[in-house]
């Protein structure tokens, strides 16, 4: 990502993270693309049908195999066959993107792509306002092979290797936790809530609840900025900070002291409460008090 | 009504004894004084030891004395339970839900242990009291009546006019006296100038020429510390500048995709004008609205939403509203490049940050 | 020597009793206090629920100023809440989060005092709906209505300062928006909000310290008195009571204040207190330490008042950008739906009951309730209030329901303007006739009798439904009763005629009555004026 970022300067090279950044989400969700999902039907069966074309490719390997693919790893060859299957049909052959589907993915990393592959919002079911959190389409590995494809397509952001948590004492870690809690309240909690509960957007978006997302899942969102997430590029969130980062997200999964914690949607869901259980507990008793005896 | 009265008034079966009964009756004849008649008046159980009334003395004695284990466990939970803070430990966090179990079920215990005795069994009764409301009597009102206007006379107003003027002269600033030092220990003048300033603080903020965009932790910031699509939380790099001292000062800044901020250098108007820095450009973190950060920065739509009434400004239009309450664009801070690379502010705010006010022009 | 102690004993309440009376001549007040008749209905108890939550309030809040420190000096935390361990904060928020996780027992207060504080603000409005559908506002008791709308807004300030001490994210959040509101005002709005804050916001650290005292002492001491009028005037002017056999408007009919009445109030009481307490161990209220401390840059999506406020949070939200700016002035959006709309709001609240007896040139003193469907127009008018109240309520939270049932934010605000205007009058028109629609009913039943379900063919082939009718033929045959405005039975076994329905929510609590014998004439007219019918 360092890289990548452009030299002070008037738009210095800013062609390329332009189109990465853009291509992570379907910008064709737009207010200029709203009127498409009317074709969320005609995708879908595109989508089907394209699958079914991909079985019978798999099944006739020689049809495939016009193109030179010598340059990619095994582990991206493996990639491109799954991507050629699963995914042509909106981000277009060579994943240069098909306009009005999906976005080019040259240069979005393998960081988006295991993002996006991994927590199932790839491949999408339909054309909506953001794409939704669904169980994974590809397993763990069927992920890192497309993801590995995509990299060597296009280059762009990549998770670390490593532990993506703060190690240390447990000092040391109570100490990056608080780090992380600051950080994370700063930049992350106005869209997604203190409590990680996720919040809404404009126009039917939203950010959506931490709980669900794994380390590198959080960590690849940080980098490059899914959907609507603004990117935090490794110069303004060190690799350091997004571990604690990471590490305060699952504090806050942890059991809390004070009772359950209604999903800590904040105010409302207590003032909820207070008629649901509390005013009509309430209520019922004074209906048996005054009751006849 | 009497005929209830009649069959059921005087509990005359078996129970109360001798005594009781006159008790009662004197009883009832008092409350007759007192305008109140009881016309109903039934034990729940005329015959004592009834399988029935047996098990309701049981239900209550139950109930009280879970009430006295509840607390006694309330109490020993208390003392004995590790209270301290763990976050690991469910049973450290399960102290405060056992302290409310234990109270709550021990209140409600209580609660119904001493309904169900003044329901079930304790006499039903009907009783009736007569109302006296209504005005007084005429003979009362007009003693009152002149009881007052005697009292006028007595004081003598009406004879001395100038005992009443001068009182009212004399006192009044009394009240002003009182009320002065109470009020007027609050006010502060909201239109002085702030230091080295030449207008007031809700016409300025802590931005000025040359000074340096800088993170919470007070270091500066570099276009390249911002991918495009990103966005940072900055403040005034002046000592405490990032705390709530400044708390009209934290401005964002966006680094905006090369067509987008073509889209924004077609639309700068006015006093904005001159005021970006290559992809680059801040805008006042404070809603022009209520004054919440108005911070959730939807980098596809280039959207700016305040969380607090969902207000939303286009990034690409001067921060123009789009959507919601919000009347006025969030204010753009001019920022710059210094000679070391680091991000300045080229001036403070054209207009006033944050939400609208009488004296705003 | 012990027998006489104990002749002491067994002589002392008595020896006490004289004492006190050779003093003060209590016996007559006293007496009169205990046989005082207070009426009996399950919807006189919602007022009390308000008062028992008062002080649980008074006892929870006396516990929380022993540990709190209302302060905006700053300090680096240090406490046991390790995710917040070095992080700079005021002394208010470190002594909140101290409450919460270094006094033993401390969180469980604090949860308390809040839900009481929610318990408070509730069973004061349902109380109020209850007093305005029924009519108990009339003459003579306008004064007590006027000072319930008072104990609102008390109720409302004191909850809103309360919010607002701890100092965390929301709390400042809160206090930011309430300083752009009182900014808003035209003319005083910003010496006012500089007086209220020593300066430009968050000023110079005096708001905490401000709001701390009206919390803990203005405002409670004004609650106090207040509710000693309220009650006092209960009192004084006697419950009003539904209306059925044996009441009239000069009489009370019910049971005598002790034991009874008493007793029963006790054990609510502490059953009020115990479901507080339920709730403040089991459910968490208001995690502070989620939120973290306030700063001006930071703000957590879904920040909202507690439930009271949000009627004004949701009338924001929908507000839309009109702005004057005019001579150099500006006129900001905000003023309208923070100031003046809720200054309209009480205001007609508080002037109904003069509204409506001057509407109906009604001059008389009023002890007997009505039911809601006797008085279509002021149901429908009460209905239409509370859908208004509730679009506003709901869209204070717009955010939170569009994230929760995924719906565009933005179409929620739309449909929240929409409907703010749209089902008011809806509401108006279907309470209207709603209430028409029982009253008719109630009025065929008293004609004609209660539907006994048995079909008669008659001898030209034609089928009726049998009607048992509620009274005995009078000497002109007539079965017809007037129409009194309380409970009329619609049902065979209200009446008697079938086996009643059996009670107790898993086993009978008594056992079923054998059936009774086909309804003899002369019964009738007992049955219909039996009383409550619940």
């Amino acid at each position: 990502m360092t890289s990548e970022n452009p030299a002070p300067g008037r738009g210095l090279r800013a062609g390329l993270p332009a189109r990465f950044a853009r291509a992570v989400g379907a910008r064709a969700n737009g207010p200029a693309g709203r009127g498409r999902r009317r074709l969320g039907t005609i995708v879908r069966i595109s989508a089907a049908l394209a699958l079914a074309g991909g079985v019978y490719a798999s099944f006739a390997p020689g049809m495939a195999a016009a193109e030179d693919t010598s340059a990619l790893t095994p582990a991206a060859q493996l990639g491109k066959g799954l991507f050629d299957t699963s995914c042509t049909t909106c981000h277009g052959a060579n994943a240069q993107g098909v306009p009005g589907r999906g976005p080019s993915l040259i240069g979005v990393g393998a960081a988006s792509v295991e993002f996006q592959v991994s927590s199932g919002r790839m491949p999408m079911a339909r054309q909506e306002a953001q794409a939704q959190r669904k169980d994974p389409f590809f397993n763990e590995d069927q992920t890192r092979q497309l993801a590995q494809y995509i990299q060597e397509l296009g280059g762009g952001p990549e998770i670390p290797q490593g532990p993506l948590t703060p190690t240390g004492s447990k000092e040391a870690t109570a100490e990056a936790v608080a780090r992380g809690g600051q950080l994370f309240r700063l930049n992350c909690g106005s869209c997604h809530t203190a409590g990680t509960g996720g919040g809404a957007l404009s126009s039917g978006k939203f950010a959506p609840a931490i709980a669900p997302a794994s380390e590198r899942q959080i960590y690849a969102a940080m980098l490059t900025g899914p959907q609507n997430m603004p990117v935090f590029g490794d110069n303004q969130l060190t690799p350091e900070q997004k571990r604690e980062v990471i590490a305060y997200v699952q504090t806050m999964q942890a059991q809390e002291p004070g009772g359950w914690g209604m999903g800590k949607l904040g105010p409302v869901t207590e003032g909820l409460a207070i008629f649901l259980l509390g005013m009509t507990a309430l209520v019922f008793t004074s209906l048996w008090i005054a009751g006849k005896s | 009504m009497t005929a209830t009265t009649k069959e059921h008034g005087v509990p005359t079966t078996a129970g109360p004894g001798h005594e009781d009964r006159t008790r009662f009756e004197t009883m009832r004849d008092g409350a007759r004084e007192d305008g109140i008649e009881i016309v109903h008046y039934e034990p729940p159980f005329p015959k004592t030891g009834t399988p029935a009334e047996r098990r309701l003395q049981t239900i209550v004695a139950g109930l009280f004395l879970s009430t006295g284990l509840l607390a006694t466990a309330f109490v020993v939970i208390y003392i004995v339970w590790p209270w301290e803070y763990d976050r690991d430990s469910l049973i450290s966090n399960l102290y405060t839900p056992m302290l409310g179990l234990t109270l709550g079920l021990a209140l409600v215990c209580t609660g119904f242990g001493i309904m169900i005795w003044g329901k079930k069994l304790i006499p039903h009764e009907i009783a009736i009291q007569e109302r006296h409301d209504g005005p007084s009597s005429e003979h009362d009102r007009s003693v009152t009546v002149a009881t007052l206007q005697y009292l006028g006379d007595e004081m003598g107003l009406k004879r001395r006019p100038l005992l009443g003027l001068s009182l009212l002269a004399g006192l009044a600033p009394v009240g002003a006296a009182v009320a002065a030092p109470l009020i007027g220990g609050m006010i502060k003048d909201p239109h002085k100038n702030v230091e080295g300033r030449d207008d007031s603080a809700l016409m300025t903020t802590a931005w000025n020429t040359g000074i340096r965009l800088a993170r919470e932790d007070s270091s500066p910031v570099r276009p390249e510390d911002v991918s495009v699509g990103g966005q940072i939380t900055v403040f005034p790099d002046i000592p405490g500048g990032h705390t709530n001292r400044y708390a009209d000062s934290p401005t964002l800044l966006i680094h905006l995709r090369v067509e987008d901020m073509d889209r924004l250098r077609e639309n700068l108007y006015g006093i904005n004008e001159g005021g970006i820095w290559g992809n680059f450009v801040a805008y006042s973190k404070i809603c022009t609205h209520a004054g919440c950060p108005a911070s959730l920065y939807e980098q596809q739509t280039n959207r700016l939403l305040c969380p607090c009434h969902q207000s939303q400004f286009l990034i690409t239009d001067n921060a123009k509203p789009i959507f919601g309450p919000a009347t006025r664009r969030l204010p753009m801070l001019p920022i710059t490049v210094d000679d070391e690379g680091f991000f300045v502010a080229q001036s403070d705010y054209k207009v006033p940050v944050g939400p609208g006010f009488w004296e705003r022009p | 020597m012990r027998k006489r102690a104990k002749l002491d004993v067994k002589s002392m309440p008595a020896t006490a009793a004289n004492a006190v009376d050779e003093r003060l001549q209590v016996a007559r007040p006293l007496r009169g206090l205990l046989n005082k008749v207070f009426p009996d209905h399950w919807s006189f108890l919602l007022g009390e629920i308000a008062l028992f939550s008062f002080i649980v309030l008074l006892l929870t809040g006396v516990f929380l100023t022993l540990f709190f420190d209302p302060s905006m000096k700053e300090v680096t935390y240090n406490g046991s809440y390790l995710p917040l361990r070095g992080v700079h904060m005021s002394a208010a928020y470190e002594s909140a989060l101290n409450i919460s996780f270094d006094v033993r027992g401390g969180l469980i207060m604090r949860q308390m005092h809040h839900w009481a504080a929610l318990l408070f603000m509730a069973s004061i409005v349902i109380h109020m709906f209850r007093i305005f559908f029924t009519g108990a506002f009339r003459k003579p008791r306008e004064t007590n209505w006027v000072i319930g709308i008072v104990l609102f807004i008390l109720g409302f300030l004191a909850g809103f300062t309360g919010y607002s001490l701890p100092d965390d994210g929301l709390s400042g959040t809160g206090l930011r928006i309430a300083h752009a509101i009182i900014l808003s005002i035209p003319v005083i709005g910003t010496w006012t909000a500089d007086a209220l804050f020593g300066g430009e916001f968050p000023g110079d650290g005096s708001i905490i310290p401000r709001a701390y005292i009206a919390h803990v002492l203005l405002i409670p001491g004004g609650l106090l008195a207040l509710i000693g009028a309220h009650l006092g005037l209960v009192f004084k002017q006697k419950h009003t009571q539904w209306p059925g056999p044996g009441r009239t408007n000069t009489n009370v009919v019910g049971e005598r204040m002790f034991p009874r009445y008493v007793i029963k109030q006790g054990g609510f009481f502490a059953i009020v207190f115990g479901v507080i307490a339920l709730m403040a161990g089991l459910l968490s209220i208001n995690p502070i330490w989620l939120f973290g401390p306030y700063e001006a840059a930071i703000v957590s999506a879904a920040s909202q008042p507690d439930w009271y406020v949000m009627f004004l949070d949701g009338s924001t939200r929908l507000m839309p950008p009109w702005e004057v700016r005019a001579f150099g002035h500006t006129l900001p959006p905000l003023f309208w739906p923070t100031v003046v709309l809720p200054g309209i709001m009480f205001t007609l609240a508080g002037a109904y009951p003069f509204i409506e007896a001057r509407r109906n040139k009604d001059k008389t003193v009023h002890n007997l309730l009505q039911r809601p469907r006797d008085v279509p127009d002021r149901t429908a008018l009460g209905a239409m209030a509370i859908t208004f109240y509730m679009v506003l309520a709901i869209s204070g939270g717009n955010d939170v329901v569009a994230e929760t049932f995924e719906i565009s934010l933005n179409a929620m605000t739309w449909a929240g303007r929409i409907l703010l205007l749209l089902l008011p009058p809806l509401a108006y028109w279907a309470a209207r006739r709603v209430c028409l629609g029982l009253q008719q009913h109630d009025r065929e039943v008293l004609a004609h009798g209660v539907e006994t379900g048995i079909i008669k063919r008659m001898p030209d082939g034609r089928f009726v439904e049998i009607h048992q009718p509620l009274a005995a033929p009078d000497e002109h045959g007539h079965t017809e009763l007037e129409y009194t405005g309380w409970v009329v039975p619609k049902k065979m076994n209200r009446i008697g005629a079938l086996a009643p329905a059996i009670k107790g929510f898993f086993y009978p609590v008594e056992e079923p009555a054998a059936p009774a014998k086909p309804l003899a004439g002369s019964s009738g007219k007992e049955l219909e004026t039996s009383g409550r019918q619940q």
